[in-house]
Order: structure tokens, then sequence, then C-alpha cells
């Protein structure tokens, strides 16, 4: 009865690579999407992940469909996107997420154009939302890289970033740390975003990021619960998505992320911290 | 000389706040900075703490960890982080040992009449423990320049009893403040210079 859960994964090899590729990659960018919330970035990834399309594009144009080089045109373009905000943003005052917003339909509109002077054998839509199909063992192995090496990251950026989010001043007057550590992390969410548009799509891998992010607030007050719920959440999505769109035969990328878009909803009608239901038991303080 | 500055134009660009500031502040010193709203208060600080870039003029201050206490509403009360977690930031880039943290941190919190409060939330937080909590987190520095930004705000009357008491304890360590502070009976009882800023004019002033 319990076949369905699994036996995708155990009869195709495609199938069992997305699966174990995106597992990997929504326990990292999971945790990521936590800190890009704290730090009231969470536009941040919709932004570079619009910024990945004309790096992609032009990558395709010049090498063709190989895909360390769409990847390294990605992660060009996306880091460019992030930098170029934050320069805007640094020179003339104008707010991150203005900037940002200014910038993403830049991107978007000139890499479809791009694509369209390449010739349209690019797939947009693959790109965008993804493909569990286009999953190889050397995407597989990107993917497992970019998750284990941000995880590892992780760990000695957490509090550099947590106290330069909190009170960047404070750190700023005690240590030189915050903005390197505020880089290396866009730099990882980048990374994320790009090695993550194979199986998932550049767009949809923003919602593996946001999503049990969100969700995890309405679970624990403590950042590190916080942190593990979200990885588990991310997981546990994409586990889930694949089955869903193995067995209704739908595109994978927006199945997981509606999956996680479920574990959203959840949280914010049951979740014990201030969840809808909740909120007659237990009163917010402010 | 802790801080040493000629000619010094600071504030929004093209807009300088007051007339150039020439100021020379030995180390030890206890200086209050007064003036009205808008005049460049919390900005001055922030040129001083070398997170914002000023103007004109030089300036030159001692090497060294600068402890800074912003205004509370700095501040995100959402913030999954609790009491202890907040003060004990206080310790970056100290080598310290784990127990030797504790302890201090154990003697900071009942300094600042926080002890039994370490699990609290920050949204759980009232001002005056928020406030306590910042200021405690300073104390663990070992920064020889402290820059705080109206520190009596959010205080009752005995917060500021303790605020003032440590705040000369600060001092007698050897330690540099700068002090922003709209009660002109505490500037007179507790500070040894005031740095006067008004647009017309900016002069540091011994208190009698």
């Amino acid at each position: 009865m319990l076949a369905p859960l699994w036996q995708p994964f155990m009869e195709f090899a495609f199938m069992r690579q997305a699966l174990f590729g995106g597992v990997a990659l929504a326990m990292s960018a999971a945790p990521l999407g936590v800190l890009l919330m704290l730090r009231r970035m969470s536009l941040i990834g919709d932004a570079i992940a619009h910024g990945i399309l004309p790096g992609a594009a032009v990558a395709f144009w010049l090498v063709g469909l190989s895909l360390p080089a769409l990847t390294l045109g990605g992660l060009g373009a996306g880091l460019g996107v992030a930098g170029l905000a934050a320069w805007v943003t640094r020179n003339t005052g104008l707010r991150e997420d203005a900037s940002l917003a200014a910038l993403y339909p830049i991107s978007l509109a000139s890499g479809v154009l791009l694509l369209g002077l390449a010739g349209r054998r690019l797939d947009l839509l693959g790109l965008l939302f993804g493909s569990a199909l286009s999953v190889d063992a050397a995407t597989l192995q990107a993917m497992v890289l970019v998750a284990v090496l941000s995880v590892v990251l992780l760990v000695p950026l957490y509090r550099p970033l947590l106290l330069d989010c909190l009170d960047p001043l404070f750190l700023r007057s005690v240590s030189r740390v915050g903005p390197w550590a505020y880089g290396l992390f866009l730099g990882l969410v980048v990374l994320n975003l790009v090695v993550g548009f194979q199986a998932i799509g550049a767009l949809m891998m923003v919602g593996l990021m946001t999503l049990p992010a969100a969700a995890s607030r309405f679970w624990s007050r403590r950042l590190p619960w916080r942190l593990l719920l979200a990885a588990l959440l991310g997981g546990l999505a994409v586990w889930l998505g694949l089955l869903l769109s193995y067995h209704l035969a739908l595109p994978s990328g927006p199945a997981i992320v509606v999956v996680a878009g479920a574990f959203y909803v959840l949280s914010v009608l049951v979740g014990p911290v201030h969840g809808v239901l909740q909120r007659s038991r237990q009163p917010i303080p402010l | 000389m802790m801080i040493h500055c000629h000619a010094l134009l600071w504030g929004p660009a093209r807009q300088p706040l007051t007339p150039p500031l020439i100021v020379h502040l030995p180390a030890g010193s206890f200086t209050a900075v007064t003036g009205a709203n808008g005049v460049g208060k919390t900005s001055l600080l922030k040129v001083f703490a070398g997170l914002q870039r000023p103007l004109a003029g030089t300036l030159q201050v001692a090497r060294g960890p600068v402890g800074y206490l912003v205004q509370q509403h700095a501040i995100d009360r959402q913030f999954p982080i609790t009491l202890g977690e907040l003060v004990a930031a206080g310790f970056w880039g100290q080598r310290l040992a784990r127990a030797q943290k504790a302890e201090r941190l154990q003697a900071a919190l009942a300094a600042w009449q926080l002890d039994g409060l370490a699990g609290l939330s920050l949204q759980a937080m009232s001002g005056g423990q928020l406030q306590r909590a910042l200021l405690a987190r300073m104390s663990l520095t070992d920064a020889p320049l402290l820059l705080l930004d109206e520190p009596e705000a959010n205080l009752d009357a005995a917060g500021q009893t303790l605020l003032w008491a440590h705040l000369r304890a600060w001092q007698a360590q050897g330690r540099t403040l700068l002090v922003v502070c709209h009660d002109a009976a505490a500037v007179r009882r507790h500070a040894r210079h005031c740095l006067a800023l008004a647009p017309e004019r900016a002069e540091l002033y011994e208190v009698a």
C-alpha cells in the first residue's frame, strides 16, 4: 500500500538522482532562507533567480548546452544582480528592496531576449520551472557538493550573520567581519539557486528557499530549531513533490513548491507560535 | 589622545549640520554630547565609530574596538535570540575560556539586575530590560572607547542610578566615554566635559 511512496525512486535512476540532489539542496537552501528572512531580505532570492536567466542565456549562446557553462553564467549573473543592487543602494540611498525590484525585470526581459537571439533552442520553461528528467550524475554531484559546502560554511558564518542582522552597528564597531560574512552568505544563496535550476527551476528554487523558512517561524521561537525544521520541511517537500509530479505527470519544480506551500499554509493555521488558530489561547506579547 | 578631530564636518551630503568641529578628547575622559533634535548627535557618534564618513576635516580615533550603544528602535524585537545570547555577544573577538565567559556573563547580568532573565526572548523583554541588556553587552566588550546614544532612554529612576554608577566605574577603568544625553541635570552631575552642538556653533566646554 505504501509502495507508491518509494516505487518511482526504485524504478528510475533519474528519479533517484532528482530525489537525492533535491533533498540535499533543500536542506541547505531552507536554512539560508531562514537567515534571509531574518534580514528582511526574502525578496533578494527572487531577484537573483530572475538575474540568473541572462547569464545562463549568454552562456548557452557562447558555449551551447553545457551544464558547467550554464552554471557559471548563471552564477556570474546572479552575483552581478546582487552586487549591483548593493552598489546602487550604497551610492544612491535607494532602498535595497526597491533597487532589487528595479533590477529583476531588467534581467528577466534581457534573458528572454537573449534566448530569442540564441534561437530558442534552450528550453525557457525548463530553466525557470525545472524538470526532474534533466538531473544526470554530474548535476547530482553539483547539487550535493553545493549543499554540503553551504552547510559547512554556515557553521562559522552563523554567529557573525546573526549579530550583523540584529545589530549591524554593534558588530561593525567591534569587528570587520560583518560585510564579509554577508557577502559570502549572498554568494551561497546565489550558488544554491543556480545549481537547483536544473531539477527544480530557478524560480521554483526561490519557493524552496522561502516557504519552509516562513513555515518554520510558526513552530519555534528559537533559531536553531527553525533552521533544523526548515531543512526537514524542505527535504520532505522535495520527496512528496517528486512523487506528486511522477504520479500525476506534472512538472517537478511547481509540484515541490506546492507541497512546500501546503506546509506553509498548515503552519500559518495550526503553528503554536502565533498560528491563527492558536491566537485565542496565546496572546501575542508585544 | 583618544579622539582628535580638526575642522570636522559631518551629516548628510553637502549639508553639514554644525560649523567645523575642533575637538581633542583625552583617553579616560567622560564627555556628554548635548543639543536639540536633528543637530547630528547620533551621526557624530557614528562618524567617531567609523560607521559613517565625515564630509570634511580630519579625524583620528585611537585604534581598537569601539563599544557602540544604539537607540532601541534600531533593534528588531521579533529576532529569535535570548537575553543571555544578546549579552554574550559582547565577548566578540576576545579569547576567553568557556568557564571564564560563563562567570563574566553571570557577573554582568547580576551587575545590571538581569539575573535569572538569561532565557527571556527579545520579544518578551520590557524596554528597560532590553536597555540594561544592551548596556551589559557593552560592559563585556574590552573596547577602550564607548559611545552611548541616549543610554538613559527606557530606564526608570533606579535603572538610571545604576547606569550612571556603571558609567563612572567604566571611566575609572580608564575607558573613554561619549554619552548623548538630554538630561541637563544628569550631565552637570556626572560628566566632566560637555560637547554642545547647535546649528550655529559647536563647542566643547568643561562642566563646572
